[in-house]
Order: C-alpha cells, then sequence, then structure tokens
C-alpha cells in the first residue's frame, strides 16, 4: 500500500491521496486507501458513464495529534470529566503543531471546495469494536475568497475532531467495550466532499450506505442478500437514523412495506442535508453541524436535482407517477433510478459490495455519495465516490428456535424479527420505557433518564434488558428515542416495541445499528399486532430498582434466558 | 573568533558589487544600492541611577526603502560601528526582498552593553533613542525591530515613548512587542523556526531525512532554541551548541554526543543565552572551546551567533561530513570562506534567505498591528512557512537553472528586485 507525503499539490491526477505528518493513518484512511488501489485495479468498464473511485484527500497522520496533545498540555482535560464543550473550548484555544501548518496552508490556498473533515482513530472500524460514528465530522464550506478564513476554519474543523476522541459518548464507548482511552490515537481526514452547488447549498444528489449482508431482512429477502439505504443530500440522514429508502440490492423494484401511498408519503424523507455554502452562520466551531443545513425536500424543486429520484402523488387518483413531470408531493422513492434504471447504481452497488466483500473476506458495510452532472455533454455524467467501507460481524453459532418456544407460559418477549444470534442467560436487569407517561414528544427527555440509568448499571457492570417504543437512535425524536450510542451502551438487549403513535418500520441508522451489532447485542423488533404477547404484569411486579418519570429500572433475583435464531430470524427472553 | 579588522559593510558591498556584476547594473544603481540612502548618528544623554550624566552613541540607517517602509532591528552592542549598521541595513534590503514582503532595508544600533546597565538605564537610552529619531521612522516610514540585546521591553518602551511624542496610537511604529502589547503570536519562534524551513526543504533537495541528520549549532539564544525545538520535533539530533559567556567574555561549545537536551540547557542558561558551565559539566555535556561548535562530525551547521565566524582560517576544518550550512546569524561567513565552502560540495543556505522569518513574522506583527486585528499562532505560523518554503523554493530553483549557489542566488534574486522598484520609480 503507497501513499505519498504530501507534497502541496492537492488535486493532482496522480495523487489523489496523501499525508501530512508521521504516524499511523487510523483505521478508515487505512480501509479506503487499501479500497483506493482495489478501485483503480477493478473493472467498472460496463458502468461507462459512472466515474467511480475515492474522493481526494489528505491524511493528517497520528503523530500529529500526539504533538497537538503534548505541546498544548491538552491531556489532563482530555482525560477529565469536564463537558463536551469544555474540552472542545480548550482545544479550540491550542495551537497545531507548527510542522504541519505550512502544509495546511498549501493545502487551503490551492483547494476551495467544500470540505469534511473526518477522523480515522488507530481503533476507529476495528472489526470488532468499531467506533463507527463515535467521533465527529466537520463539514466546511471552504468557500471564503480569503484563504485566511479557509484555513481558520479547516483548522477549526480539526481541532473539534481531535477534541471528539475525548467526548462523553467517546469515553463511555470506550467504558462499553472494554478499552483503554489513553492508547487511542486520532487521525485526521481532509477530504472533498462529492457534491454539486445549487445556490446556497452543495450537496450530492444522492447518498446511501449499502451492506452485505442484512440483519432486517423483510419479506422473502434473506440476509445474505444485503441492504441499500439511499437518501437525497448528505448521507447524514442514514447514519443519524433518519428517514431513507430501504431496499435489498437483490429486488430493487420493492418497495418497502407501506400500508398505503398516505403512509409512504409520510415515512419517506422529507428532509435533506446539505452544507451551507451562503452569508456565514453565528460562529460556533464546536457545533459538529455549524455548517450544516437541513431543509425540506421541496426547497431542491428549483435545483432540479429530484427528478431522477422521487415519484409524485397525484392525489385526484391516489397513485404515483414515476418521475417529477407533474405537479404534486414529491415522493422519494427512488423509482427512477430503481424501478426505471435510468441511472444503473443498483447493478454498481451489487458489483462494488461483492469486490469488496472478496477483498475483505466478510460481510461488508459501505458509504458512498454520488452526483448527477449537470452538464449533459460530460462523457462520465455520474460520479461515485466511495466514502467508507467496513467489515461487518456475523455471528455463526448454530441456535435453532421452534415457532412453539416462542409461546410458551415462561415467555417474557418474543419475536420473529430478531437480530443477532445465540443463546444468553446472564441478565438480571429490565429498563423499560413506561408505556403509561410515554408521549412522542418528549422522547428527548426520556433518553436522558436512560442514560442516567444506563450510567449507574454501566459503573456497577449491570448488563441489562432495555425495552423502548420506536426507533432507537433516530436523530428524529418523533420517531423514536433519540439516544446516542452511549447512553445506552450497557444494555445487552435492545427491544424495539410499536404503539399505536408510534409505529414506525424499523429501520437503521447505519453507524448506530453497525455498533450494535458488532458488540453482538441482541436486538427484538415489536411490530404493532405482535403474535406473541410482552408479558407486562410480570415485568411489572419485579422490584423496582429506581422509577422516573418515563423509565423504569427493575431486578429479577435470577438470570433471564434469552435464545436468538439468526437463521429464522425469531427470538425470545424467558423467565 | 572575531577579528578586529573585520569590516561587514566592506562584505556587504563586495557580494553587491559581484552581484552588480552579474547583472550588469548601470553605475547609478550601483552608486544608490551600494550605499544606504540615508543615515542618522545621534547622541542620546542620559542620567545614570548613580546620578552621573553619560552619553550614548545611537544610529540609524535607511539602505533602500524603494519597495516599502524601511524595516530592520536595533541592535545594543559594546562594539557597535556604523559600518556594521549600514551593512546589516543592505542586507536588510535583500532579505525583506528575497521574502518577497513589501518593506525596505533599514538597521539601527546604540553603542552600549546592557549587561551592565540597570533596566532604567536601559529604558532612558530607549526613550532617547526616540527622541532623537522619532521624525524619520513611523509605521509608514521605517519600522524598528529588536535584535541583538534588545528585547520586546525595550520595544514597548520605544512604542510609548514614540506615542507620547506624536500624542497617536500607533503600534504598527514597531515591531517584536509583547503579545497583548501589539506583539504577534508566534513571532518569539518565527526565526529559529524558519531557518530549520529552510533545512527542512534543502534536506528534501538532499533526499535527506530529518531523523538521519545530526546537528550543531552556535549560538543559544532565541533562535538557536527555537531551531533546535523544531529540528528535534522533526527527529533530528543536536550534539553540540556554544555561547557566550559573559563572565569569561570567550564563548564555549557544550556537546553530548547523545543529544543536547533543550530543556535542561535552558533551565541552566541566563536571559542572555549564557549556559552555566558547572552545571552544564553536572549534566554530563563537555566543555570545549567557543569554536569547536564548527568542526563536529555532523550533517548540519547553524551559526547562529554574530557576524565573521566562518572564516578562511577555520572553514577548512569544517567536517567532511556537513552536508548543510544554514546561515542563522548574519553574515557569519565570509567570502573567503564562502568559495572554500563551496568546493566542499556544503549546500549553503544564505543568512538573509535562512534567518527571514523573523523580518517576515515582524511584517505580519505590522500589517496586525495596523489593522488593530490580530491573528491566531495557527494563522502567523502557518503562513510563516509558506512565505519561508516559497522563498527557499524560488532561490533554490533559480539557482539550479543557472546553475549558482544559493548565495549568489539569493542576491541576483533579491537585489534584481529592488532594481526594479527604483527603476520603476524613476530614481535611476
Amino acid at each position: 500500500m503507497k501513499i505519498n507525503e504530501f507534497n502541496r499539490i492537492f488535486f493532482d491526477d496522480e495523487q489523489n491521496i496523501s499525508f501530512i505528518g508521521e504516524g499511523e493513518v487510523g483505521g478508515k484512511a487505512s480501509s479506503l486507501i487499501y479500497f483506493d488501489n482495489i478501485l483503480k485495479e477493478s473493472d467498472f468498464s460496463e458502468f461507462d458513464e459512472i466515474m467511480v473511485n475515492i474522493p481526494n484527500f489528505t491524511v493528517l497522520r497520528t503523530g500529529v495529534f500526539d504533538d497537538f496533545m503534548t505541546q498544548n498540555d491538552l491531556y489532563d482535560i482530555a482525560y477529565s470529566d469536564k463537558s463536551d464543550d469544555e474540552i472542545a473550548i480548550a482545544f479550540q484555544n491550542a495551537s497545531l503543531p507548527f510542522s504541519v501548518l505550512g502544509d495546511l496552508r498549501e493545502l487551503i490556498s490551492k483547494v476551495n471546495v467544500p470540505l469534511a473533515i473526518r477522523s480515522s482513530s488507530m481503533l476507529e472500524d476495528a472489526k470488532y469494536k468499531p467506533f463507527a460514528g463515535i467521533y465527529g465530522t466537520k463539514m466546511i464550506p471552504n468557500n471564503q475568497f480569503d484563504s485566511d478564513t479557509r484555513f481558520t476554519k479547516m483548522v477549526e474543523g480539526i481541532k473539534y475532531v481531535y477534541a471528539s476522541t475525548f467526548f462523553k459518548d467517546a469515553k463511555e464507548y470506550f467504558t462499553a467495550s472494554g478499552l483503554e482511552i489513553r492508547k487511542e490515537k486520532m487521525a485526521v481526514i481532509i477530504q472533498e466532499i462529492i457534491g454539486n452547488r445549487y445556490g446556497d447549498k452543495f450537496y450530492p444528489n444522492l447518498s446511501g450506505v449499502g451492506k452485505s449482508y442484512n440483519y432486517y431482512p423483510i419479506n422473502e429477502t434473506l440476509p445474505e442478500e444485503g441492504v441499500v439505504n439511499l437518501a437525497f443530500g448528505l448521507g447524514k440522514t442514514i447514519v443519524d437514523g433518519g428517514l431513507s429508502w430501504i431496499y435489498c440490492p437483490k429486488y430493487p423494484h420493492k418497495k418497502p412495506p407501506f400500508g398505503s401511498v398516505n403512509e409512504m408519503l409520510k415515512l419517506t424523507q422529507t428532509e435533506f442535508w446539505s452544507v451551507n455554502m451562503g452569508d456565514p452562520p453565528a460562529y460556533d466551531p464546536i457545533n459538529e453541524t455549524e455548517y450544516m443545513l437541513i431543509e425540506n425536500i421541496h426547497s431542491a424543486e428549483e435545483d432540479e436535482t429530484l427528478s431522477n429520484l422521487v415519484s409524485t402523488y397525484d392525489h385526484t387518483t391516489d397513485r404515483l407517477t414515476i418521475g417529477s413531470g407533474r405537479d404534486g408531493a414529491r415522493v422519494l422513492n427512488f423509482a427512477p433510478i430503481l424501478s426505471l434504471e435510468l441511472i444503473p447504481i443498483n447493478d454498481l452497488l451489487i458489483k462494488l459490495m461483492k469486490v469488496c466483500e472478496e477483498k475483505m473476506d466478510s460481510p461488508v458495510e459501505i458509504e458512498f455519495a454520488m452526483t448527477f452532472s449537470k452538464d449533459s455533454s460530460s462523457e462520465k455524467p455520474y460520479r461515485f465516490g466511495l466514502l467508507q467501507v467496513r467489515q461487518m460481524v456475523v455471528n455463526d453459532t448454530d441456535v435453532r428456535l421452534e415457532r412453539s418456544e416462542l409461546s410458551s407460559n415462561d415467555t417474557i418477549i418474543a419475536s420473529e424479527h430478531v437480530l443477532g444470534n445465540g443463546i444468553s442467560n446472564n441478565i438480571k436487569d429490565i429498563v423499560f420505557v413506561k408505556h403509561e407517561t410515554f408521549d412522542p414528544a418528549k422522547t428527548e427527555l426520556i433518553a436522558k433518564e436512560i442514560a442516567e440509568i444506563n450510567s449507574k448499571l454501566l459503573s456497577e457492570k449491570r448488563p441489562y434488558l432495555l425495552i423502548g417504543y420506536g426507533r432507537w437512535g433516530s436523530s428524529d425524536h418523533w420517531l423514536g428515542i433519540p439516544v446516542t450510542w452511549s447512553q445506552i451502551s450497557g444494555a445487552s438487549i435492545i427491544v424495539e416495541a410499536s404503539l399505536e403513535n408510534m409505529n414506525i418500520e424499523f429501520s437503521q441508522g447505519s453507524h448506530f445499528f453497525h455498533n450494535l451489532t458488532s458488540f453482538k447485542i441482541q436486538y427484538f423488533y415489536l411490530p404493532l399486532r405482535n403474535d406473541f404477547p410482552t408479558d407486562w404484569n410480570w415485568i411489572n411486579s419485579l422490584d423496582h430498582v429506581t422509577d422516573l418519570e418515563f423509565v423504569s429500572h427493575v431486578r429479577y433475583d435470577k438470570a433471564l434466558k434469552t435464545i436468538v435464531d439468526g437463521k429464522s430470524r425469531s427470538g425470545v427472553i424467558k423467565k | 573568533m572575531e577579528k578586529k579588522s573585520f569590516n561587514a559593510f566592506e562584505m556587504a558591498k563586495k557580494q553587491f558589487d559581484s552581484a552588480a556584476e552579474m547583472l550588469e547594473l548601470d553605475e547609478a544603481t550601483r552608486d544608490l544600492l551600494r550605499t544606504p540612502m540615508k543615515e542618522f548618528h545621534f547622541s542620546i544623554p542620559i542620567t545614570m541611577d548613580d546620578g552621573s550624566k553619560k552619553v550614548f552613541r545611537g544610529f540609524r540607517c535607511i539602505h533602500n526603502d524603494a519597495r516599502g517602509p524601511a524595516k530592520g532591528g536595533i541592535r545594543f552592542h559594546p562594539q557597535e560601528t556604523i559600518d556594521t549598521v549600514r551593512a546589516l541595513s543592505m542586507w536588510m534590503t535583500w532579505k525583506t526582498s528575497v521574502a518577497d514582503i513589501p518593506l525596505g532595508g533599514g538597521k539601527g544600533g546604540v553603542i552600549c552593553d546592557p549587561h551592565n546597565l540597570t533596566k532604567r538605564e536601559q529604558e532612558q537610552i530607549c526613550r532617547g533613542w526616540v527622541r532623537q529619531i522619532y521624525k524619520n521612522v513611523g509605521p509608514f516610514t521605517d519600522i524598528p525591530a529588536p535584535d541583538v540585546m534588545t528585547n520586546p521591553q525595550h520595544m514597548l518602551w520605544m512604542l510609548d515613548e514614540y506615542e507620547i511624542i506624536t500624542g497617536k496610537k500607533q503600534p504598527g511604529f514597531i515591531t517584536g512587542k509583547p503579545v497583548g502589547m501589539g506583539g504577534s503570536l508566534g513571532r518569539t519562534e518565527a526565526t529559529g523556526y524558519g531557518v530549520i524551513i529552510t533545512i527542512r526543504e534543502a534536506l528534501k533537495k538532499l533526499s535527506l531525512k530529518a531523523k538521519d541528520t545530526t546537528m550543531s549549532i552556535q549560538g543559544f539564544g532565541n533562535v538557536s532554541q527555537y531551531a533546535i525545538e523544531l529540528y528535534t520535533q522533526m527527529g533530528g539530533k543536536v550534539i553540540c551548541v556554544s555561547c557566550w559567556d559573559q563572565k569569561d567574555e570567550k564563548s564555549f561549545s557544550f556537546k553530548k554526543e547523545s543529544g543536547v537536551n533543550l530543556t535542561e540547557l535552558k533551565n541552566i542558561t541566563d536571559q542572555f543565552g549564557g549556559i552555566d558551565k558547572a552545571r552544564a559539566k553536572e549534566l554530563g555535556y563537555d566543555i570545549l572551546d567557543g569554536d569547536q561548535w564548527l568542526f563536529q562530525e555532523v550533517d548540519i551547521l547553524i551559526p547562529a551567533a554574530i557576524e565573521n565566524q566562518i572564516t578562511e582560517e577555520n572553514v577548512e576544518n569544517i567536517s567532511s561530513k556537513v552536508k548543510i550550512i544554514a546561515e542563522g546569524a548574519n553574515g557569519p561567513t565570509t567570502p573567503e570562506a564562502d568559495k572554500i565552502i563551496e568546493s566542499k560540495d556544503i549546500f549553503l543556505i544564505p543568512d538573509f534567505l535562512a534567518n527571514a522569518g523573523g523580518v517576515i513574522c515582524s511584517y505580519f506583527e505590522q500589517v496586525q498591528c495596523n489593522m488593530n486585528y490580530f491573528w491566531t499562532k495557527d494563522e502567523v505560523l502557518g503562513k510563516l512557512d509558506q512565505k519561508m518554503t516559497y522563498a527557499f523554493n524560488s532561490v533554490y530553483q533559480f539557482s539550479t537553472k543557472n546553475s549558482m549557489t544559493m548565495r549568489v542566488s539569493a542576491n541576483i534574486m533579491a537585489i534584481e528586485k529592488v532594481v526594479d522598484a527604483c527603476k520603476a520609480r524613476g530614481w535611476v
């Protein structure tokens, strides 16, 4: 694997990847460098209109982080229990090592496209301890006329990513994973963002996450057939667990099981993320989304970026028409590319995931972004940028669970939509969201209560069963409880139940679920009309250790037994 | 090592004449650039702490300001001469030109020894210097800065006197002020770091890595200390430093084969850069004669003390292992020694390129003061690296293209720019 030292030439055809400083490049950069070579060697000639590559980037290696920490005496505050903001401010007030400043200035003086400043830690993307989504990413428009301002913003972004190594989420993640935070080192990737500018917004036409193994196969699909999430705009929508389009690449025409067109209108993506290229926002270098915008997809109408991605709702016939040729509400179902196959994205994804799987020798998860050129005469009007590749953990312990076992007398919870595989009997604690006080408008408060109990159980080293309503880890608090990973990091089994007012098709925030599965946490999804009722009476009869407004913590004097059959995707929790 | 017969101005003129020949300059242009355009000689009478009166002699030379306001330090030195000030003002003109900053060249000085003066007496000299010259200096005319044995406190006294006399706040009048009082972050590091930037670039050209090299350095003042800091961070090893011993009135070299430790040496160093010999010995340093720094078996030499240190007499004793000499001080190499260095195939980075970091950062300070808007340290030092790297590579490209040494190339490039400015203004 050869990468070049930064030679103050960024956008060079011969050199799309370079490094600055000494040390390691970190997990994320390492896999991108590896797959950069793979992509260059692979034959994608059948996709003659699509340029497939890894966006240009420079890595600030871990030696720079070491120097930054020691030269500014930051380790004390970094390891302290100070708030994220206090840590971030201390890092902003520190200076980057002199040895990299010239290179960074030169880089920024030559580059004025929007940049993503991404983490690439030593431990990030390790197969069994993935730190995906734990550290910060800062997107900057980098469009200021003055290179001094662009430089300052980039430096602020680098310091933010460094600081995020020591944020509360990261520390709790370390505690949960049994790793030593003092061994962590951070490299930083400075990468061009794939996208086009439309007025004051910059965004890719399409972003997505593909997994070659699907922990949530629906209908007749098999886990091995994989799953793809597509979103309009920046991939943050998917990564944060917002509404995106989910389909199996083997059956790209099949839509998710929506009950009606109306339901599809409600449960498909309505908002999208972009980089703010307009007037500078309020100065806030410790805010990850300082330069990001979230807007309704209607605001993209004038950008003419929806036509390849939407269908249009005709209220007179209550039907959808593919494309955006007519007036009406747009539904982001990606039908023009998936049903009409106007752009062979699905075939490309199938091939790419296969290549990645072969090289990694395991199922993989990839992140990508695409642009559709505004210039129709372009030889390659579509650009596909591969943003990340990581291995997935697939548990292959042989467990067989008969359907009859799901409804036995000692069953507490059972489902035929379960993620994971294996048998466990080490849990005595149950943390659950109370049905009687549950309010979709108050899910943020619920998340805080869960975090409080999680911290306590984590410090006592007591794994627990967590039961709640709606989509765990959703960034949209109306769709579920918007916990971060660290707020539930002590849970060993997580149950996602449905209510009449919180009946969301299960989905997955990419990073959230990747981490969940890598830590081998069992995940039960209980549909609204589950064939196997939950024994709430028994749960409520247990000793209440903590009883908060929205969340209770009960304890059983024996260990619960959990059996999950990964093949049939069924599971049961027994007394 | 200093020879009484050495005359810095004669050396500067010799260097200029040689470049002028190559550039085929006309007589008027040579005449203009061979000597300073303006010279001020004045007396500074002060009352000493014991009540006695004493008169100190001060100078200010503006060599050339065709490219912008003159810029240059003020030296407090007992052996100061007008010829030294003249030479240094000329070198400042070339330095600002080769660094491509819109300034001219100047220099000033006072014949005095701050070691033997109280703080109050030093303050009186600073204020007296300004009183004598304030009509001819200023943020848009001639901007002084610290130099040999002057420091940020001296600059602040001078600024204060200037602002009292003119009745205006004009922090851009002088640079090298303390941070928070109009000083720029990064200023203290600038010269030493700048020297190492040029060495870093030279190492690239020679396909060497800093971590595989060793260094010996003359002087242990601000420039040397920051040069050692950055070079060590890059992985290099400094095995010898030298410094002036005020008590013995001679210099000594301090050698440690395993590498000098900057922090421990700084802890036993006085404010003028003098290292305590006894304590250095306790820490395992060999104490050698003052000129021994030059004869060490190292890859890189940095003369970072005063002028006239590498001469025809000692140049032959430089180790054959030496690959780079970076002139941290002004004029440390005589023209005769220069030729021998060239014949030994040593890559020499000339003074006004190698130590331009200081004046570049002074320029940044002046810009910040005139805007009254101050930058972060990252911004200052990032710009410094960029300017230094650009300057080095411009000179290097010129030298390879024309098969000339770095010194001759830098000289010609710098002089040519000044000549162009003078001609554009219609002076010659």
